[in-house]
């Protein structure tokens, strides 16, 4: 009884650690500073991998990204309206062109998709400092 | 005053404070009275967003314009965002935007959806490739502004949307809302 036992704990065991190892989606993914953390995007940030900005931007290794998405805090300082003096631009871009849309707002969530900046196939997700100070932003990319 | 009643009372209270802070975040009405008075067709099923962290399950299609569709989009808890998408497939937005502390507000009419384009490496100027938003009631035009602060395009705003096909070219560096007498409401930055 208790081989038994010990052979189904170790079976649970052994699956467990197989689905933790596992990633949560099939789908490729890109964050900035991480997934679950928060950095500063100010001029002289940058992730030193060929983005357009050689400062003041993070941004993906190519892919076929599915959407863009970001959250900014109130750093360092919100009105009333949740108004920051940092803004930042994210979207994609590519060998010819950076789009994107600005905020200078702190967010809860903003995302979008490739098509609705009118872009396609291979891209980096890209995430700007466009102006004032640093902006503490969490960035990612899903494919 | 007994422990019952105070319990009852602090209950009241909570549930009243809970109502209004719904209430005013919502997206149709905040805190300062600027509100959004197209509430948009039915509640429809929104679709495609793949978002753990912002789970949006149903939305209004508030307008359609040059085939884009622009949508208030409600949180699961409850909190506003908004959306853009192609009108060619209604309930799956491309964009969207869930700003803090709700939208709009007396400091901030405008909530602008527009992209922005550079292909130059060694300047930070981008030109308007798309333009789309909301605006807060009493907004009756967007302003879109040249460095040098000359007005580059004005944009009309209808059903508290604003959309524009053709766009100029050039670098852009500011917005503005403006009511109906042309008098700017706000400016960014």
């Amino acid at each position: 009884m208790n081989r038994i036992v010990f052979f189904v704990l170790a079976c649970a065991c052994v699956a467990a650690v197989v689905a933790l190892a596992r990633p949560a989606s099939a789908s490729a993914g890109w964050c900035w500073p991480s997934c679950s953390g928060y950095g500063y995007l100010g001029p002289s940030t940058s992730t030193n991998t060929g983005c357009w900005f050689s400062s003041g931007e993070v941004c993906s290794y190519y892919n076929t990204w599915f959407n863009v998405g970001m959250a900014k805090t109130c750093y360092p300082g919100c009105d009333w309206n949740y108004n920051t003096t940092g803004v930042v631009l994210y979207g994609f871009e590519n060998h010819d062109r950076i789009r994107g849309r600005f905020t200078s707002k702190a967010s809860f969530t903003v995302y979008a998709q490739p098509g609705e900046l009118g872009m396609s196939g291979m891209l980096r997700a890209q995430v700007t400092w466009y102006g004032g100070p640093a902006s503490q932003v969490n960035a990612g990319a899903i494919g | 005053m007994s422990t019952r009643v105070k319990v009852m009372a602090a209950l009241v209270l909570a549930g009243a404070a809970l109502g209004a802070g719904v209430l005013v975040t919502r997206g149709d009405a905040t805190r300062d009275g600027a509100q959004l008075s197209n509430h948009g067709g039915p509640s429809i099923a929104i679709r495609g967003l793949r978002s753990k962290l912002a789970p949006i399950k149903t939305g209004n299609v508030l307008a359609v314009r040059h085939g884009r569709a622009l949508y208030r989009l409600t949180l699961g808890n409850g909190a506003p965002c908004f959306g853009v998408g192609q009108a060619t497939d209604i309930g799956s937005p491309g964009s969207v935007i869930c700003p803090r502390g709700g939208f709009p507000s007396g400091g901030d009419p405008l909530l602008d959806f527009s992209v922005y384009e550079g292909t130059r490496h060694d300047l930070r100027e981008l030109a308007l490739f798309r333009i789309e938003g909301f605006a807060a009631d009493g907004v009756a035009a967007v302003e879109f502004f040249r460095p040098n602060g000359d007005v580059a395009l004005t944009v009309p705003v209808s059903g508290n949307v604003y959309s524009a096909t053709s766009v100029p070219k050039g670098p852009i560096t500011g917005l503005a809302a403006v009511d109906r007498q042309g008098k700017r409401l706000w400016r960014s930055p």
